[in-house]
């Protein structure tokens, strides 16, 4: 369908693979599916296993550094073990379901915020053949279940029967339909260099190199193609995903913890996982869409798709550590004046370039 | 009979006592003069007009504090005036009413600061109010039986408050509209992360702007003033003050003591003694800056930044060096009647040393403040213009402080009705016209730095003091009788603004009363001019900038 | 857009110099100032008796009972109601009750605050400091030390 050629040694995603190294394939249908939900277990399981040094002990460390303090440093070395003490001490705590909650929707809410991110990741190419699906439309599908996480928030803001939730909840909806124009708007500009949707071609696309300099190649990724797409998807993301600047629907100084207030135990755990994980989704597209997906010299391509997304991890931590909140009526307005036509801006005159250039 | 003497209140011209007598003419029925002021007693019944005068023809513009008190025979409430331009000048109206019929004029219309403080005269004395707007308990809870420090109440009698028994403000979802409007009732506190403490601020919301605030305070009240009245003179008054602003400004809530008491028993304090006390006041005020600032960014930034854990990190500093000094981290009891308990900790040199070391470093810090909070456009978005205090509404609720001063009320006590050893330093006091959350901090910072020249200057003099003058204590008797009625009210220039104390002898060793001016009470009540239209993020940030602590809010 | 920047860096400076100003407690015991107030240290040789620290201490946090030749009896001291205020220390003209600088102690009930004699006489110094030397009492008129060490237990 287009000229970018894919790569051919990629193209064969992981479920074919396991499938074929485990003979699964010669099931029919049901040996593919079998194999499908392995791939899925074990993608699922490598971002979750992130989040759980993320959680618990990465945010910690790298906030006591910017504090000038020393944060957990009694079990294992540099107090990794943590992790292990901490979700024993979450999942043996007792989940308290306030009385006004909204059973249904208080208990899916966590599952939504969660999934809707762990979805995500399956068109996400992260190198040495770690992918799970390669469709035509793998951009919008991201940005479109992405998206499924304000419902998620929405749900827990106005199931947890707690006004704080339901603002925090009604901030995630007008913050998240501020954001996401942007950010698929300037997705968008980046489709229009690489002429297609599929994730695999983009990565492609970014791999010929932009300039040589005394020998080395400097790839075309699209960070450095076109910075200003770059810096307005990255704050349109910070946006999306709620971090600071722009953590309006938790804002403890002023919503107690906004969304998440009556969340406690396992509910509270698959909230805070679904939120880390929705800062490496986050991460992922910005790696797959600007920074060359997971390709880079010497290092495995899956080691570097990690250095990648835990880099913009680490932004969002430093920008915590540094920035103050936005207040909500400044958030939306530079959502909408600002941000919007920024990005429409950028997409017009991509459009033009490469028009001019092809 | 007219009045007699024609005077512009503008030109801050001072009447002299004789013209103070005319102006209040035949509304008084006596005097009753306090060793700080001039007291005029007036009728129950005249008091708004007394008052209105006072303030509009003799420039008396700040009503610093109420005081209820109860008397074998009578009731009283006195106010004590000061003028914003002069706060030296002082008057006292003391309005006495019966023991059976308490009942006194409001001195709300007048100076709406009177609001809160008559709310905590009919809670704790239960002298009635006529004419105020919202008279209801502010420190006890609502159902409590009795007045506390009325002579009648039984002292022994446990009192039970269920939670039943309060009024459930989950229940009012929508106040004053019979549930038409579209506002909603939320509760910020008292277990919110940004009141600072046990602050319970109930808050209309229309949207996210705030229509109405209403801070329900009180949970904090540990009958301090009690406790105080309950301790001799000499020693055991000392170690409470440290608790009532208790993030680290002890010494200078230690200082309001020791001034009214040194002015009730007429003991003169050592010059060496003063200068130590100038010096560690001044340490304090720093300490309780830097954590207002951190605080204050807590509250803008979200979650703990890293600037809240720099602000802890060189108020540490100080922290030691005033353990070093005092022996202890917060709650010193430094001060002594007369004098402090220690000269300087030996070796001398070393205690010199740290601290120069600290005022040396202190510049850096502060422009590194600078550059992380004051400088980011971001916290200038969030600060300019909001939680605007106009500085006619700052004098009428009786601010002080920093949050007076970010209001360009020029207005310092250690300027204004000097003390200790200010008068012979050379500093400035900070105003700004900002008006608004900015200028506030603004103000803050540029006072540590004013601190860190006083300290410098006492450090300076400490040092080349003669080893045989180096007296810490004046020769004050084991067991301290003023006269009895002696009456006297003094203030001191605390971290969050006037701290004054006013007490009445009853020529025992013992306080007959024990009043606390809390400069965070007078504050706090300005938050609803300050936060009202704005949104919750305003609110919490303005609150975070009027720097309350419920302790010395409550007492 | 220089503020925030100047923001970031600031942070990142701290990040990156790798300092901290955090003590490891309990792994490192903190130093406390020579004047620091801790826990009451009491010496029964020392005590006269004369119950000045029980009048002046301003929430009687300490309780004497003497028998009716006026000998003592019990020396009970509440130190989880104790407001670390100094004044027992300061009003003893004999230097029996002294605070330490130690600041560690737990109990299971409000109740196992409450030290009596025998508890005060066993608080252990804190890092081997001598209050005394800091505090430089001036009441050697009251009772001869003579020239030896001073033995509080």
């Amino acid at each position: 369908m287009n000229a970018a050629t894919p790569l051919q040694s990629d193209t064969v995603l992981l479920p074919e693979r396991i499938g074929e190294l485990t003979g699964l394939a010669e099931f029919g249908l049901a040996g593919e599916l079998l194999a499908t939900f392995i791939a899925a277990f074990i993608v699922g399981n490598l971002m979750l296993a992130m989040t759980g040094v993320a959680g618990p002990w990465a945010k910690r460390k790298i906030t006591a550094a910017f504090t000038d303090r020393i944060a957990v440093n009694h079990l294992g070395p540099g107090g990794i073990l943590i992790i292990v003490a901490d979700s024993v001490r979450l999942l043996s705590k007792e989940n308290i379901i306030p009385e006004n909650a909204d059973r249904p929707a208080y208990d899916l809410a966590p599952i939504v915020i969660a999934g809707s991110a762990l979805l995500g990741f399956a068109v996400i190419p992260m190198g040495n053949g770690v992918h799970l699906a390669d469709p035509e439309v793998g951009l919008v599908y991201v940005f479109a279940v992405a998206g499924i996480a304000s419902i998620g928030l929405m749900m827990a803001g106005y199931a947890s029967g707690n006004k704080y939730s339901m603002l925090g909840g009604l901030r995630a909806v007008a913050q998240n339909i501020a954001y996401e124009i942007p950010l698929v708007v300037t997705g968008m500009s980046v489709v229009l260099f690489a002429g297609s949707l599929r994730m695999s071609e983009i990565v492609a696309a970014q791999s010929e190199p932009l300039i040589t300099i005394a020998g080395v190649a400097i790839p075309a990724w699209y960070a450095l193609v076109n910075p200003f797409a770059f810096v307005l998807f990255l704050i349109a993301n910070f946006a999306e995903v709620g971090r600071n600047p722009f953590d309006m629907p938790e804002a403890p100084a002023e919503l107690i913890a906004g969304y998440q207030t009556e969340y406690s135990s396992v509910y509270f755990v698959l909230v805070y996982l679904g939120e880390f994980l929705h800062i490496f989704l986050g991460g992922a597209i910005i790696t797959t869409i600007f920074l060359g997906g997971p390709a880079g010299p010497v290092l495995p391509e899956i080691v570097w798709f990690i250095i990648k997304i835990w880099a913009v991890f680490l932004l969002t931590q430093w920008l915590r550590s540094a920035i103050p909140r936005v207040r909500i009526d400044q958030l939306i307005e530079i959502g909408w004046k600002g941000l919007l036509v920024l990005s429409f801006a950028n997409l017009f005159l991509t459009a033009a370039i490469v028009g001019v250039i092809q | 009979m007219s009045t007699g003497i024609e005077q512009t209140p503008a030109d801050g011209e001072t009447l002299t006592e004789d013209e103070l007598e005319a102006l209040i003419g035949d509304r008084a029925i006596a005097r009753d003069d306090h060793m700080n002021a001039p007291g005029f007693v007036v009728n129950p019944d005249e008091v708004q007009s007394v008052l209105s005068d006072l303030k509009e023809r003799a420039g008396y513009d700040h009503l610093s504090s109420v005081t209820a008190q109860e008397y074998e025979d009578r009731y009283e409430s006195i106010y004590h005036l000061k003028k914003y331009a002069d706060a030296s000048d002082e008057v006292s109206v003391v309005v006495p009413t019966a023991s059976d019929d308490p009942v006194s004029e409001s001195a709300e219309p007048v100076f709406r600061t009177a609001d809160w403080h008559e709310r905590e005269a009919y809670d704790l004395v239960g002298i009635e109010y006529a004419d105020h707007p919202d008279l209801r308990r502010i420190l006890l809870p609502e159902t409590w039986q009795g007045h506390p420090l009325s002579k009648g109440y039984d002292q022994e009698k446990p009192q039970v408050v269920t939670l039943s028994e309060h009024a459930n403000p989950l229940e009012s979802d929508h106040r004053e509209s019979g549930g038409e409007s579209d506002t909603m009732f939320l509760n910020i506190g008292p277990h919110h992360p940004a009141t600072h403490g046990v602050l319970h601020v109930e808050t209309v919301l229309d949207g996210e702007t705030v229509v109405d605030v209403e801070p329900d305070i009180g949970y904090l009240h540990r009958c301090e003033e009690q406790m105080c009245q309950q301790g001799t003179y000499r020693h055991q008054i000392m170690p409470y003050p440290d608790r009532w602003d208790y993030v680290s400004s002890g010494l200078l809530n230690e200082w309001s003591y020791a001034r009214a008491i040194e002015d009730l028993a007429d003991i003169e304090v050592p010059e060496y003694a003063q200068v130590i006390r100038t010096m560690g006041a001044e340490l304090c005020r720093i300490a309780s800056h830097m954590l207002a600032l951190g605080t204050f960014a807590l509250d803008v930034y979200g979650e703990f930044t890293a600037i809240f854990q720099y602000t802890f990190r060189d108020r540490e500093v100080v922290q030691d060096i005033l353990e070093d000094l005092t022996g202890q981290r917060m709650m010193f009891n430094y001060f002594r009647v007369g004098g402090v308990a220690w000269d300087l900790p030996e070796p001398r040199e070393e205690f010199f040393e740290k601290t120069r070391d600290f005022l040396d470093e202190l510049p850096a810090k502060v422009a590194e403040y600078n550059d992380m909070v004051t400088s980011n456009e971001i916290f200038q978005t969030r600060c300019i213009d909001t939680g605007v205090l106009e500085p006619e509404v700052a004098k009428d609720y009786g601010c002080t402080g920093p949050v007076a001063r970010g209001s360009g009320v020029d207005y310092d006590l250690r300027r204004d009705d000097p003390y200790g050893y200010y008068e012979n330093l050379d500093w400035d006091v900070v105003t700004r016209d900002g008006c608004d959350n900015y200028a506030r901090v603004l103000t803050r910072m540029e006072e540590v730095e004013e601190s860190a020249k006083i300290i410098q200057q006492c450090l300076d003099l400490l040092e080349d003091w003669p080893e045989d003058d180096r007296e810490v204590q004046a020769n004050v008797p084991r067991t301290l009788k003023p006269d009895a009625d002696a009456e006297t009210y003094r203030a001191v220039e605390a971290a969050k603004g006037e701290l004054g104390i006013y007490i009445r002898s009853d020529g025992t060793d013992k306080p007959g009363r024990f009043k606390i001016r809390s400069p965070c009470f007078s504050n706090l009540q300005a938050l609803g001019e300050m936060a009202e239209g704005e949104y919750i993020p305003d609110l919490v940030a303005s609150l975070g900038s009027l720097d309350i602590v419920l302790g010395e809010v409550d007492r | 857009m220089i503020g925030l920047l100047k923001s970031m860096a600031t942070t990142m400076k701290h990040a990156l110099d790798g300092s901290t100003f955090t003590v490891e407690y309990p792994k490192t015991a903190p130093d406390v100032s020579p004047r620091f107030r801790g826990v009451h240290k009491w010496s029964q040789e020392r005590c006269i008796w004369c119950r000045q620290c029980e009048n002046v201490c301003p929430n009687d946090t300490i309780q004497i009972v003497m028998d009716d030749q006026r000998n003592g009896e019990q020396y009970n001291l509440h130190i989880g109601q104790c407001v670390y205020c100094r004044l027992c220390e300061e009003v003893c003209p004999t230097d029996a009750i002294l605070l330490t600088q130690n600041f560690e102690f737990t109990a299971d009930t409000k109740h196992d605050f409450v030290y009596n004699k025998e508890q005060l006489k066993s608080v252990p110094w804190y890092k081997d400091i001598d209050p005394l030397e800091s505090r430089e009492p001036d009441r050697g008129a009251w009772i001869g030390e003579g020239e030896g060490e001073v033995d509080y237990q």
